[in-house]
């Protein structure tokens, strides 16, 4: 198996025995971005980027590309005789869940993905146990100056750990700019920015939004980036997290337990 | 030397220099192949000599990926610098491109439109068709605006290009800043230029326009040359002189507007290689136009081995890589006209 993108490569190193797998992306070894950071198998190839002509060197069973994959790559991938996989629905936690049994269909480890799977909707059943009655705090994810609307999977993150997007009362739908007057006039409780990313200061600095209630009264949550961008069994942990600072008391600030069934 | 033995020995360079790119540009790559086996292996699927050396993995990266690749470099450049050399003919002015015609703001809005509405990652050829659409359509609507008052002037023509461009550039940012950003990282690849994941099929749309394309204006080349005396001379040797600026203008932009949809911006290419070859080949364009279309082709399958080799992380664009030579080129050939001016 071959991944050319980071959530194929989060699962298969859960799913599949070292040897199965032939390729990963140069971002799988990074822990700033990828969460099996330092448990990807030594015999995978680092793929530096989607270089066809490597690929056909390593002679994959199976190519497993993104939703953003372009049609004319994936024909040249089948015209080259590789299969493709291509992981859709990342847009949503259910979606997320539908995309880890396919993708466990399609490498022949069903089981594997059933277990990850498991995990993944007890920990969302447990975080809606407890913020169960809880108020929703208005959050506004912030990369100036785009936001996250409906259809996102940061949205869904949002309202997983019991916040309510912003961004999508706006109105808005996908990874979209947003004006800072109408972020400024939206009011949000709280800003969702990435950790490391200088979004922070600049919120501090920007001459509307450092005068928010959020950013005057520190309601900035700064999220690993690893966590954020997380479309695999993980966002389930990134749900948590950001649930344990947007309703501490209910939520400890641990990482959730396996609670394997 | 005389001009005459000149003119041989620079079509004899271009006719050897061509096949050796094509040869450095088929073994070179990710997967490095033997030029040898390279050459074998075309002998053995025209029937010729033995087997293939190639493994099987050799043999699909070959005819798979770089096969077509190579030959669209050679297509695209070819296409660029005989469109460069009619164009510097129509504007007697040695520094003219495909940049006047107004097809790349036009190719960008088509493909820009195809990312952000999801036909680049759903449909086969989506972005290249919808770019081609997007130049052809920029054409049309430069050639009715202008004609719209009567008979344009060149210089006319030339303005309503640049305002039709501009135009299609505004549309192209609105459609970027609307796009989502996983989507745009697609467009901006094609926006700088480039031949990764190009296949046949690509191949196909590029042949089928510049081929008849450079004919045409090679055919044209006779009036060219009538032309780039004056209008009003060419008008006095009896030549149609608007009905051939049209054709020439059309023509130019029916290969520079498949070649952007197929590549994305590659620029220089028409300025380097026509403005040079000028001084070896003169300024006939029955010879101009044949030796810029190998020179142009030479270059940008040089180029595109460079955007490859350029690192492990990152393809460079290949428009990147023309600019890096073409700019300075181009800075160097103007210095050149004003001194002499």
């Amino acid at each position: 198996m071959a991944s050319l993108n980071l959530t194929a490569d989060e699962l298969l190193v859960e799913m599949l025995p070292p040897e199965r797998l032939v390729s990963v992306t140069r971002w799988a070894d990074d822990p700033d971005m990828s969460n099996v950071a330092g448990r990807v198998p030594a015999g995978a190839v680092r793929l530096p980027r989607a270089d066809l002509e490597r690929l056909i060197a390593l002679r994959p069973d199976l190519v497993i590309v993104s939703e953003y994959t372009d049609a004319d790559f994936l024909r040249l991938l089948e015209k080259s005789g590789l299969r493709h996989h291509r992981m859709t629905g990342l847009e949503t936690l259910p979606g997320i869940r539908a995309a880890i049994l396919d993708l466990g269909r399609a490498v022949a480890a069903e089981t594997a993905a059933a277990r990850l799977v498991a995990r993944y909707d007890a920990v969302l059943a447990e975080l809606t146990r407890r913020l169960a009655g809880a108020p929703r705090p208005r959050v506004l994810y912030w990369a100036d100056p785009h936001t996250a609307g409906a259809a996102t999977a940061i949205g869904s993150l949002v309202e997983a750990a019991g916040g309510t997007n912003v961004a999508r009362e706006l109105g808005l739908r996908g990874i979209v700019p947003l004006a800072g007057e109408r972020a400024f006039g939206a009011d949000p409780d709280t800003f969702l920015v990435t950790q490391g990313s200088g979004a922070s200061t600049a919120l501090r600095a920007h001459p509307l939004l450092s005068r928010t209630r959020a950013v005057r009264e520190g309601r900035v949550v700064e999220m690993p980036n690893r966590l954020l961008v997380a479309l695999s069994d993980r966002a389930a942990d990134a749900a948590w997290w950001l649930a344990s600072r947007l309703h501490p008391s209910r939520v400890p600030e641990a990482a959730p337990p396996p609670m394997l069934p | 030397m005389s001009e005459r033995d000149r003119r041989r020995l620079v079509f004899a360079t271009l006719a050897v220099a061509l096949p050796l790119a094509l040869l450095a540009a088929l073994s070179l790559g990710s997967v490095p192949l033997a030029a040898g086996g390279v050459l074998r292996s075309a002998f053995a699927r025209l029937g010729l000599g033995g087997p293939s050396p190639l493994p099987e993995m050799g043999e699909v990266i070959l005819w798979s990926v770089r096969f077509p690749r190579v030959l669209i470099a050679a297509l695209v450049g070819g296409g660029l610098a005989v469109v460069g050399a009619s164009l510097q003919s129509l504007f007697r002015n040695p520094l003219a491109d495909a940049g006047l015609l107004g097809v790349g703001p036009g190719a960008a809005l088509g493909a820009v439109l195809a990312v952000n509405l999801g036909w680049a990652h759903e449909r086969f050829l989506a972005m290249p068709l919808a770019a081609c659409a997007g130049a052809l359509l920029a054409l049309l609507l430069i050639y009715a605006i202008a004609h719209a008052g009567g008979r344009p002037t060149l210089s006319g023509l030339l303005l309503t290009g640049l305002a039709v461009s501009a135009l299609a550039a505004a549309g192209t940012s609105v459609l970027l800043v609307a796009t989502e950003e996983f989507r745009v990282r697609t467009v901006l690849f094609w926006l700088a230029g480039g031949l990764e994941g190009r296949g046949y099929e690509h191949l196909a749309l590029a042949a089928a326009f510049v081929l008849p394309g450079a004919l045409g204006l090679l055919l044209l080349a006779r009036p060219l040359d009538v032309l780039s005396l004056g209008e009003e001379e060419a008008a006095a040797l009896s030549l149609p002189v608007h009905g051939v600026r049209i054709l020439v203008f059309g023509l130019c932009a029916l290969v520079a507007g498949p070649v952007t949809a197929v590549a994305g911006a590659v620029p220089f290419v028409g300025l380097i290689a026509p403005h040079a070859l000028r001084a070896l080949v003169g300024p006939l364009s029955r010879r101009l136009l044949p030796a810029s279309f190998l020179a142009g082709a030479v270059l940008v399958v040089v180029a595109d081995i460079a955007a490859r080799s350029f690192g492990e992380y990152v393809e460079l664009p290949l428009g990147s890589v023309t600019a890096f030579v073409g700019a300075p080129y181009f800075l160097l050939a103007l210095r050149g006209q004003e001194g002499r001016g």
